[in-house]
């Protein structure tokens, strides 16, 4: 690895006001750098661009760089920067990788926590330890089945960074029998996380392999043993939610079915085993880093990985909403939704989806219910397809415990068991197509490139691409199946913002469940509000102040808790782009509106909750006091000023009646081509309004298993 | 449609690794492909392989077998499937060059596969074809010879575009050896000339070898068949042959997966051809059809239901490429030169039971009837068939000429004289063939390189059914038909003078025709 550029360790430096007094301080910088190793090229230049340009700053001021400079110095360039307004978005976006960083060091030295609070102390909401469910919530349901009356709320899935916990399962649960089906936890040996102060090169402090249960067993196969030539019945590309769905479904009518994969296998034991912002770099499409141009640009997290993006969501599932299965089949023709709720009564079965129980749920959740109970607002802990969740909180760098049932460790497995094979670290590059049939192109197999730039092919008269949203339809483009106007448009994303609450004692928000509670209070407005944790640094909250007003946020981080929001939106983006996809998103006025609501809200179930003040998480406006305080503030805020991420991209190849408008046909057939089917996000007519990995995987299955029925 | 198919031979080297193997061991390919059909680089050819393959230390199969998918590009892939034995296991070996032309040499050239075991996995490898020494030879190896044994179906598959002025028929006559008695069946297409819908009629008659000709017929009804149209012509036949193509393919084909490999096999032998969906219809009207080995129908008080058996190449009376070109005003073909029959034609109360009763069919397609015309079909017996058309032209001009004798003698497994036009035109008209047509008899004579025949034709008087045709520009003709004439043959050698060479000599079961205006 080349060394780390000295911009990089002045900027590191000079963001954590870094005085030599902290160990975990110093391997920062070598973090950054490998983390912006992962991400793609414009990003990374950016970065390092703004690196230089803050050394050059520092050296017109000081006649010296950033590096060079002593910790008082560094403050005062820092501070003489962050005094222009125009900047701060600036920095709040350079903070973003050094707080990732950051997070995973400190916890590398100083154990799972800054020297904060221990938990298991009385509950901030004045609940006792295990809180029963609040009036508001619904009663606790451990069935699988729909809940019925129960609205969703959206789930900021992988809100990007979020606190974790070393690994093993923090607070013990302490209702062990939580899941006659949770893997047995052999006594969790009390390396509870502050507990101890792990060696700087004890990785292992991470792993609770004793912890990590046997993964169901998977037939993958690296694509450097795979043969350069192969036949298939049914080649499945991705193998996230709608591919494993399309796969197990494929498998289990008997026909010969391989399903490429561009990411690796990983175990439960490996997640256990690495560092949280190891295994976010390996999980994640781009370091984390995919962005969607437009106003304003969003960061678009996406998973990469035999699973997919469900081996990094918080797990929350939402049946669909009966009003958009409506909406689909009525508007949009949508047939492959007919019967959708017999289809997601199967994926809530495969994924043992029950309402997360309340022993793990954690204080940032239950401070969620104690607000929402203060306010009259239902909310309820949500729906996960989690039995045995331990609250290890580190859902969105994979899960240590092997609780999360994501489809490679619940519907992949089954899958094989039928006889499907998985391909890993293949990249589809095109879908291979007879063009001389009589009834016209007909899909003959895919061409993927391994890693080290050689190629496979599978031959196959059926191809389901499940590449996901953002990646369809880049992968039709160069397949030369992207003649459809509309392929790549009615991209929908579930904007999502964050705000934080401080409390006047430990939260320590990330002992606990990730996503824990849905607050639906405004959901018939689109807005679906989620108590949403992380490990340190991984949250989408980002901090405010830089320099020591950054470090002193950093050490009493134990004391925020964080909700998220999501908003159902209008399909305002696209995906451009053959090689890759370019995501272009711009927020629709309405969407705008509902994305400053949201906040309100959220800062007003905050201070309900009992915070003392409320960050924002708007560089410019950035903590208030009072509910009254909030409200002037974000008067003076518009959506511009906010954090805005996104999750859950959808809709790029709808389906549809009508043919100029919908890519795919009622069944998710493309158009245009024989023996292709879309089964993944981007076969949604529009979105989904609540997470949305049952959505896609009961479209999945009903698209797939018509096309099984058809053929039989 | 291709009449020239496509044979090479290709080497490949390269090397294998076999499971259990640690090591990867020599492998060398000799195969040799044939096409029935030109390899046509936009098109899909599916050829069969045979050859040897050599895995050093494992296997020496000399006679290995395959078929081979060339489509560089519309598939852009050059696909190789191989059986052999290798230590008494049957293996298959399954890859494809993949054709792309940013890389020609090395992906035209480089063959990556796999090696199957009842569809396990066994091995895989890469073969490389050696530009440097195998190159010319392969080049100069090709050949392009006469496709094999065209099957007889695809003549049965409609001519008819849908032009208007166009007249198709499918006929067929036999001998029934037992009793003597003759059949004749005739179906034909009538495309107006003035553009009125097209009809189909026809008639059934047979010929007792005691007492008078028996006949009736069927139709006229509106033509339910398909249209054919393969002739290349620009508008609507080339478009209406692709239509229905797509037509009849949408509908029959779907989604569904297949078993991989031989589903493809599927596709392609229907791509290959070209004709999918022709080569299974004939000829129809109401329940009169003319199939690929098979003849039914009713008229009056007739029903017949035979199988058909052909033996024997298609014999071209015409020019072969009459038949693709329609320039000619008609134009003459037997889709095989003899062909046997089996089945039961009724008749009143009467009941013809036939056994591989000798006959053929023949096929006509043109602007209508000629001016003045004869024709004979004699089976010699022992294979040997004699095939005669003399016509007259309605065409301004060359009504004024004497009849064209087109005369195909297939003796021995070759046709005599070996150019269709010969008989024809002679040399600029000189040394042509001449017809003396008359009734009850008529001859031909003439003579090509060294030969020379004589045929004469006599159609008894009570065994000669005479029938009104219709053109399609509305004349009328009328025709003699006989089931049952004799014809006299005799063939003679020059060998310093003309010396008796055979001799045939045919009472009762030739199969003779007069026309007229």
């Amino acid at each position: 690895m080349s060394a780390t550029p000295r911009a990089l360790t002045g900027l590191a430096a000079a963001v954590l006001a870094d005085d030599g007094t902290a160990e975990w301080t110093r391997t920062v910088p070598r973090r950054v750098a490998a983390l912006l190793g992962v991400m793609p090229a414009p990003a990374r230049a950016a970065v390092r661009a703004a690196a230089v340009a803050i050394d050059a700053y520092a050296v017109a001021r000081t006649g010296r760089r950033l590096s060079a400079l002593d910790a008082e110095e560094r403050e005062q360039v820092m501070t003489s920067l962050a005094a222009r307004p125009a900047l701060l978005p600036l920095l709040d976006a350079l903070k973003v990788p050094v707080l990732l960083a950051a997070g995973t060091e400190r916890m590398r030295y100083d154990g799972a926590a800054p020297s904060v609070s221990t938990p298991g102390r009385a509950p901030l909401d004045g609940t006792p330890a295990v809180p029963t469910p609040p009036r508001s919530a619904p009663p606790e349901s451990t069935q699988p089945g729909p809940a019925p009356s129960d609205p969703a709320p959206p789930d900021p899935a992988p809100s990007g960074p979020v606190p974790w916990q070393p690994a093993a399962p923090s607070p013990a649960p302490s209702h062990p029998a939580s899941s006659p089906t949770a893997p047995s936890p052999t006594t969790p040996s009390a390396t509870t996380p502050s507990a101890t102060t792990p060696s700087p090169s004890t990785p292992s402090a991470y792993a609770p392999s004793a912890y990590a249960p046997e993964d169901p067993p998977l037939d993958c196969t690296p694509s450097s043993d795979w043969p350069a030539r192969s036949t298939a019945d049914a080649v499945v590309v991705g193998s996230g939610a709608g591919g494993a769905m399309a796969a197990r479904t494929l498998a289990a009518a008997g026909m010969r079915v391989v399903v490429v994969e561009e990411g690796e296998h990983h175990s439960t034991a490996s997640f256990g085993r690495r560092a949280p912002l190891d295994r976010f770099t390996s999980l994640y499409r781009d370091g984390g880093a995919t962005v969607a141009l437009g106003n304003p640009p969003l960061v678009l997290p996406v998973g990469r990985a035999v699973g997919g993006t469900t081996v990094v969501n918080s797990g929350t599932c939402y049946r669909t909403p009966e009003h958009v299965v409506a909406r689909w089949l009525r508007r949009h023709g949508f047939a492959a939704a007919e019967d959708f709720a017999t289809h997601l009564d199967e994926v809530e079965r495969v994924l043992r989806v029950a309402r997360q129980p309340l022993d793990v749920l954690g204080a940032n959740g239950r401070l969620a219910l104690a607000g929402a109970r203060e306010l009259g607002w239902a909310a309820a802990p949500l729906r996960r397809n989690a039995p045995g969740c331990r609250g290890s909180c580190q859902c969105v760098v994979g899960c240590p415990t092997g609780a999360k049932q994501s489809v490679q460790l619940s519907v992949l497995p089954e899958a094989c068991a039928a006889g499907a094979r998985i391909v890993t670290g293949a990249r589809v590059r095109r879908i291979l197509t007879d063009r001389d049939g009589p009834a016209g192109p007909r899909a003959a197999g895919v061409l993927a490139r391994r890693p080290d730039g050689s190629e496979l092919e599978i031959l196959s008269p059926l191809v389901v691409v499940a590449a996901g949203a953002l990646h369809t339809p880049p992968l039709l483009r160069r397949s030369g199946l992207g003649g459809h106007r509309r392929l790549g448009r009615n991209l929908s994303v579930h904007p999502a913002i964050s705000v934080a609450g401080r409390f006047d004692r430990p939260v320590t928000a990330w002992q606990g469940v990730l996503q824990s509670v849905g607050v639906e209070h405004l959901r018939a407005d689109g807005i679906l509000i989620e108590a949403t944790a992380a490990p340190p640094g991984m949250s989408s909250f980002v901090p405010p102040g830089i320099g020591r007003a950054l470090r002193r946020e950093l050490e009493q981080a134990d004391r925020l808790a964080t909700l998220g929001a999501m908003i159902a939106d209008r399909p305002s983006g696209r995906v451009l782009g053959r090689d890759r996809p370019l995501p272009r998103y711009d927020l629709a006025a309405r969407d705008a509106g509902r994305l400053l609501r949201a906040q309100r809200a959220m800062g007003r179930l905050l201070f309900a909750a009992g915070a003392e003040e409320v960050l924002t998480g708007v560089p410019r406006a950035p903590r208030a006091r009072t509910p009254a305080q909030l409200e002037a503030l974000l008067d003076t805020v518009s959506v511009r000023h906010l954090h805005v991420s996104a999750f859950h991209p959808t809709g790029t190849a709808a389906a549809g009646a009508d043919p100029e408008w919908s890519p795919a046909d009622p069944e998710g057939r493309l158009r245009g081509v024989h023996g292709v089917l879309i089964a993944d996000g981007s076969v949604l007519p529009s979105c989904p309004e609540v997470n949305p990995q049952l959505s896609i995987m009961a479209a999945a299955l009903a698209v797939t298993r018509r096309h099984v029925t058809r053929a039989a | 449609m291709t009449v020239r198919g496509a044979v090479f031979r290709e080497t490949m080297l390269g090397r294998v690794r076999l499971a259990g193997d640690r090591a990867d061991r020599p492998v060398r390919l000799d195969l040799l492909a044939r096409a029935d059909s030109l390899m046509l680089p936009h098109r899909t050819t599916l050829a069969r392989l045979t050859g040897r393959v050599r895995i050093a230390g494992r296997a020496d199969d000399p006679s290995a077998e395959g078929e081979l998918e060339i489509s560089p590009v519309a598939r852009r892939r050059i696909r190789y499937r191989l059986g052999f034995d290798l230590d008494g296991r049957r293996m298959l070996l399954d890859g494809w060059k993949s054709v792309t032309f940013r890389h020609p040499l090395s992906s035209m050239t480089v063959l990556p596969y796999t090696l199957y075991e009842d569809g396990a996995r066994v091995g895989e490898g890469t073969l490389r074809f050696p530009l440097a020494t195998g190159l010319l030879p392969f080049l100069a190896g090709f050949r392009f010879p006469r496709a094999a044994e065209p099957a007889a179906d695809r003549f049965l598959a409609p001519r008819w575009d849908g032009t208007p002025g166009r007249t198709e028929v499918w006929y067929t006559t036999l001998t029934d050896p037992a009793s003597g008695s003759g059949v004749w069946l005739h179906h034909e297409l009538v495309a107006p000339h003035d553009g009125a819908p097209a009809y189909a009629h026809g008639w059934i008659a047979v010929f007792p070898k005691e007492g008078p000709v028996e006949h009736a017929r069927f139709g006229p009804v509106p033509w339910a068949g398909r249209k054919g149209g393969r002739s290349g012509r620009a508008g609507g036949p080339t478009r209406g042959w692709a239509g229905r193509r797509t037509d009849g393919w949408a509908g029959g084909r779907t989604d569904e997966p297949t078993d991989g490999p031989a589903g493809q096999t599927d596709d392609l032998t229907g791509d290959l051809t070209g004709d999918p969906a022709g080569r299974i219809d004939g000829f129809v009207a109401g329940g009169v059809r003319v199939a690929p080995g098979r003849l039914t129908g009713s008229a009056g008080p007739f029903t017949w239901a035979l199988a058909e058996e052909v033996q024997g190449p298609p014999l071209h009376t015409f020019p072969r490429w009459s038949w693709r070109r329609p320039w000619l005003p008609a134009t003459h073909l037997l889709p095989a030169a003899r062909a046997r029959y089996t089945g039961t034609v009724r008749h009143g109360t009467r009941e013809l039971r036939l056994t591989d009763a000798p006959g053929a069919s023949a096929r006509i397609f043109g602007h209508g009837n000629a001016r003045r015309w004869a024709w004979l079909h004699a089976d010699l017996g022992g294979g040997d068939v004699l095939e005669i058309v003399a016509a007259v032209s309605t065409r301004r001009g060359l009504d004024r000429l004497p009849p064209l004798v087109f005369l195909r003698l297939y003796r021995n497994g070759r046709a005599w004289p070996r150019r269709v036009e010969r008989t024809a035109v002679g040399w600029a008209g000189i040394g042509r063939f001449r017809a003396d047509i008359g009734l009850p008899r008529w001859r031909v004579e003439g003579r090509a390189g060294l030969r020379r025949i004589r045929v004469t034709v006599t159609q008894p008087p009570d065994g000669t059914l005479a029938l009104d045709y219709t053109d399609p520009d509305g004349s009328a003709a009328v025709c003699r038909n006989s089931e049952r004439a004799d014809a006299d043959v005799r063939v003679e050698r020059w060998w310093g003078r003309w010396r008796p060479e055979a001799a045939w000599r045919l009472s009762g079961t030739a199969h003779a025709e007069v026309g007229s205006r």
